[in-house]
């Protein structure tokens, strides 16, 4: 043991310089790895995505296919977690070699992104080929465009669908309801299942989750900030209490307070009671289509988000991501990781990922490929999400929220929810959430140096 | 000590005072070797903690008196002003009132329960060699892995904790949803996970407590009740104090399982506030309110661990 001290003593020094320095030869060994070229002189586009899942598996299956397609670039694609961390890293690594050619970013971030600069838009390469937008669905292209031009190219798509257990409605005896149902025509399917089956099974639930409350305001063509959400300047004011925002979680707590609504806390606890024929109804992203017609097959009801009775639909925005190209690579990197967006969003490679994932294919001609027509034809029901992102022409209200820091804002809205549903009065607590983010946005516009 | 040492100015007077000198020199010569040392071993770890530590410090509390773009650049300087604002913030006195809650509970019920499993598990029986295992297992459970699991159990429909309810006669519980539950389920879901490490601990006090003193007490006729009080407890008050402590920080840094759990809901009412912190900065993006969050918070740990070395200090036998 001694022996062993005086030896650590005597070469201590060595010691620490030698862990010194692997740390920095790690850290220098990382840093190098996004180097520009690959060993076979192929031009390397690095790609940053948040896919898991099944969408993760189709992208790399894409990815292979185009790297194989071609000889002048290698995708190499690069998992970064969840869609707020990609944000903060993208901040954080523009202009160093660890940022990324190509990245996949969400919705509500666009305006976040066109501020920072850090991206060459999309519509730079569109005009240069000539390529023809118009077949891309326009809500989908409405979320990434700033006054007319395409910022960033929509990918992963997906809008709000309202889902019910057809089989439960049958066991019931309850009409299912249309296509395009109002607040009303759900309420009555609801009740009807949750009185006639003894409170055993739940009728509706509706997760405290901010962009299903922001859905409810797009199909009725209401604002939720000022300057036509942020599309045409930078809004000062939100607006969260609305008559639109009113009604529809007055509608939801009436839900509560009958008795058919249960708050399952999460998306995920939402499906399995849904799978497990405990729960008749529920809204979330189209993307869980692929997980329940495996489920329930010809059991699984789909129709439109709903409306307030009396109001036209006006469509609803998408969800999901787009793909933006970075400003601070080479020319040749940038035309790869267009070369690239191009190949992801050719009909065929989108009618794909919408049987693989769920998303919806934003390419208008998917719908004659050989595999979607398959599909819809066995299970009709596959077809209402597309067909809902197919019939919504975009304007302001239907085109997601160009404000900075929306995240914020789905926090406290959000918060707001939760209160509601426990019984909290509807308009404070949506007035509440509505002030909170006044003051967000007064400082956030301060601290940009948005405001004379 | 540079100001102790001689002045080389001052000429030394006749043959003795030389001889002085020279010592003084050689002391000196060998204090400068220990600097020298001194620098060598410190600092590489100094060099860290500035870059890991204290620099991040220092910046932190520099972005909370600004407001932060975009970027999380610091743009216009706001002075106390985040503070104030925080402190009068409904939600964020909520947070610290939850914290307080949680912090607290997770502690009283993790020193409880591993004292009283501990305490069994001293007894001499056939196999509590099996139990003294299991009741370890909880320190081999990730955070995540014992968050899905749990997850299972409080599920409204499916989960077990609820059938057994139901068993009793009673509606259901929206466990993670209704405020109230959510925060009795990740106080639950914490100490159940603390209790491994906490019974671990306990254990191994109980056993270190000599069994001359118990058997002194029997032939004077105490009762084990009072043996308990008097003779167990002030044996293992060292391991309490620690344990106390250990808990209340960990409590104070519950991030995973909140994350995993509830998300700092519903109605924020699980909202902790180093979860908070994540959430403004990473979330949100707002650094500045992060930054002033994380500020206080510290504040709030260094006042606490203060108070808790001085008054329980005093009470605990080494």
């Amino acid at each position: 043991m001694k022996k062993i001290s005086q030896f650590i003593k005597r070469y201590w020094q060595l010691f620490s310089a030698a862990a010194v320095i692997l740390v920095i030869g790690l850290g220098v060994f990382g840093y190098s790895r996004s180097q520009v070229h690959d060993a076979s002189g192929r031009t390397r586009v690095v790609f940053w995505h948040e896919m898991k899942g099944p969408g993760q598996k189709k992208l790399v299956t894409f990815i292979n296919e185009f790297n194989k397609s071609q000889s002048k670039y290698e995708i190499v694609p690069q998992f970064q977690g969840g869609y707020n961390d990609v944000i903060q890293k993208i901040m954080n690594t523009h202009g160093t070699d660890a940022s990324p050619a190509i990245f996949q970013s969400m919705d509500i971030s666009t305006s976040q992104m066109y501020h920072s600069g850090f991206t060459v838009p999309m519509q730079k390469f569109v005009d240069k080929e000539n390529y023809d937008v118009s077949k891309i669905a326009s809500v989908a292209r409405g979320v990434a465009t700033r006054k007319g031009t395409l910022l960033a190219m929509p990918f992963n798509t997906s809008q709000t669908t309202l889902y019910y257990n057809a089989g439960l409605l049958k066991k019931y005896n309850i009409t299912p309801p249309p296509v395009d149902p109002t607040y009303s025509d759900i309420t009555r399917v609801s009740k009807q299942l949750y009185d006639r089956s003894n409170h055993k099974v739940k009728g509706i639930s509706v997760e405290s989750y901010s962009w299903l409350f922001e859905q409810f305001l797009s199909n009725a063509n209401e604002e939720f900030a000022n300057q036509h959400d942020g599309h045409t300047g930078i809004s000062t004011k939100v607006n969260f209490t609305g008559p639109t925002a009113i009604k529809s979680m007055t509608w939801v707590q009436d839900r509560v307070k009958y008795g058919d609504f249960m708050n399952f806390g999460s998306h995920k606890n939402e499906m399995a009671a849904f799978l497990s024929n405990k729960l008749g109804i529920y809204m979330q992203t189209s993307a869980d289509m692929s997980v329940l017609a495996k489920g329930l097959g010809k059991n699984l009801g789909v129709t439109y988000y709903p409306r307030p009775d009396g109001v036209k639909a006006n469509g609803i925005s998408v969800g999901g991501a787009s793909l933006w190209i970075s400003n601070d690579k080479s020319e040749a990197v940038q035309q790869g990781a267009w070369e690239f967006t191009k190949f992801l969003i050719n009909p065929k490679n989108q009618a794909r990922w919408e049987k693989a994932t769920g998303y919806l294919a934003i390419n208008q001609d998917s719908a004659n490929e050989p595999i979607l027509k398959q599909s819809y034809e066995k299970l009709p029901m596959l077809k209402v999400p597309s067909d809902q992102l197919k019939s919504a022409k975009a304007n302001y209200t239907n085109s997601g929220i160009f404000v900075d820091g929306v995240v914020a804002a789905r926090s406290l809205i959000q918060n707001a929810m939760q209160q509601i549903y426990a019984g909290k009065d509807v308009y404070k607590s949506l007035k509440a959430a509505e002030d909170s983010y006044n003051k967000v946005l007064e400082s956030n516009n301060l601290a940009n140096g948005w405001t004379k | 000590m540079i100001e102790s040492l001689p002045s080389t100015k001052q000429q030394p007077k006749g043959p003795e005072a030389n001889d002085k000198l020279t010592a003084k020199v050689k002391s000196f010569e060998l204090k400068k070797n220990d600097k020298y040392y001194a620098w060598l071993f410190l600092g590489p770890s100094i060099l860290l903690l500035t870059v890991f530590v204290f620099f991040p410090m220092l910046r932190t509390l520099y972005l909370s008196l600004f407001l932060t773009d975009t970027f999380g650049k610091p743009t216009v300087f706001v002075g106390l002003k985040n503070y104030t604002i925080l402190l009068k913030s409904a939600s964020y006195i909520a947070s610290l009132k939850a914290t307080g809650t949680y912090v607290v509970s997770v502690s009283v019920f993790t020193i409880i329960f591993g004292l009283l499993l501990a305490a069994m598990a001293n007894q001499k029986l056939r196999g509590i060699g099996f139990f003294r295992n299991i009741f370890t297992a909880t320190m081999g459970v990730s955070v995540s892995v014992s968050a899905v699991f749990w997850l299972f159990m409080f599920n409204p429909t499916l989960g077990i904790l609820n059938k057994v309810v139901i068993a009793f006669g009673f509606h259901p519980i929206n466990w993670l949803t209704t405020p109230g539950w959510a925060m009795v389920a990740v106080i639950a879901t914490t100490v159940w996970m603390h209790l491994g490490f906490t019974f671990l601990l306990f254990f191994g006090a109980l056993q270190a407590v000599p069994k001359s003193l118990y058997d002194a007490a029997d032939v004077s006729g105490a009762t084990s009740r009072y043996q308990f009080w008097h003779i167990t407890l002030p044996m293992i008050s060292p391991t309490m104090f620690f344990v106390a402590v250990i808990t209340l920080i960990s409590g104070f840094k519950s991030f995973g399982l909140i994350d995993l759990m509830t998300g700092g809901g519903p109605t924020n009412a699980t909202n902790l506030l180093v979860y908070r912190v994540y959430k403004d900065a990473f979330m949100n993006g707002n650094y500045a309110q992060a930054s002033t969050e994380a500020i206080i918070l510290t504040v709030i740990i260094a006042i606490i661990t203060f108070v808790q070395f001085k008054l329980l200090a005093k009470r605990v036998n080494y």
